[in-house]
């Protein structure tokens, strides 16, 4: 059986649609696909070590006041944290996860060392077009 | 399969996920089919409705033989067999 690729480009650090790619990655994960994650733009703040699974420093972007209630029906539901969702992820399945060099310099990490250790190296805009390219899936969140 | 046929499987695990929602049943599924052997058969408990299509259409995915599910009071208990 081939080895399907999923090419996930991580745009946003709102806390819900952080959560929502955890849940696609374990169905990937499920499937023993291929997975590359490009984490860009904000996606690349909840990424830094100060940030990521804390939520009183991530947002909602849409419906910010629904926010508390999100996450107080993950915790009654016994939903993994996105951090955590990732990791098992990683654990089961070949997941890479390249943190965008630009992204990282906005929120203050130029090196690996500065975002949590999920994160596999820090790469240019042309690896995640290549990516995509070859990728039997591609999503941006 | 019956009911009664489903029952009366000898199962080499069983795979309580019934304490987390979508995707945690078909992620335990997933990590314990890995750890029985060709021809066995495990059953998975779940609480939640979307396991009970979801766990069958990814075991046809992968191979898997799906043999059936039983509907107990507020969980299913979704029979696989590995291939």
């Amino acid at each position: 059986m081939d080895t399907k690729k999923l090419c996930l480009a991580l745009f946003s650090g709102s806390v819900d649609k952080l959560t929502a790619a955890g849940v696609i990655l374990s169905g990937a994960a499920a499937d023993d696909m291929d997975v590359d994650i490009y984490v860009l733009m904000q996606g690349a703040r909840a990424f830094r070590k100060d940030i990521g699974d804390n939520t009183s420093k991530l947002n909602m972007a849409e419906n910010a006041h629904l926010k508390e209630e999100f996450l107080a029906s993950l915790k009654r539901l016994n939903v993994k944290t996105w951090v955590e969702f990732f990791k098992e992820a990683k654990e089961i399945t070949n997941v890479r996860i390249h943190i965008c060099g630009l992204a990282g310099k906005i929120w203050g990490g130029e090196k690996l060392d500065d975002f949590i250790d999920l994160a596999d190296d820090i790469v240019g805009i042309g690896e995640y077009i290549t990516a995509a390219t070859d990728a039997d899936m591609h999503l941006f969140i | 399969m019956t009911t009664e046929e489903l029952n009366n499987l000898t199962l080499a695990k069983t795979v309580d996920a019934r304490g987390t929602a979508c995707p945690g049943p078909l992620l335990e599924a997933k990590k314990a089919i890995g750890t029985i052997n060709s021809g066995e058969i495990m059953e998975v408990l779940s609480a939640d409705e979307g396991t009970k299509r979801d766990v069958p259409k990814w075991a046809d995915k992968k191979g898997h033989e799906y043999l059936g599910v039983i509907e107990e009071s507020g969980f299913f208990r979704i029979f696989l067999k590995k291939n």
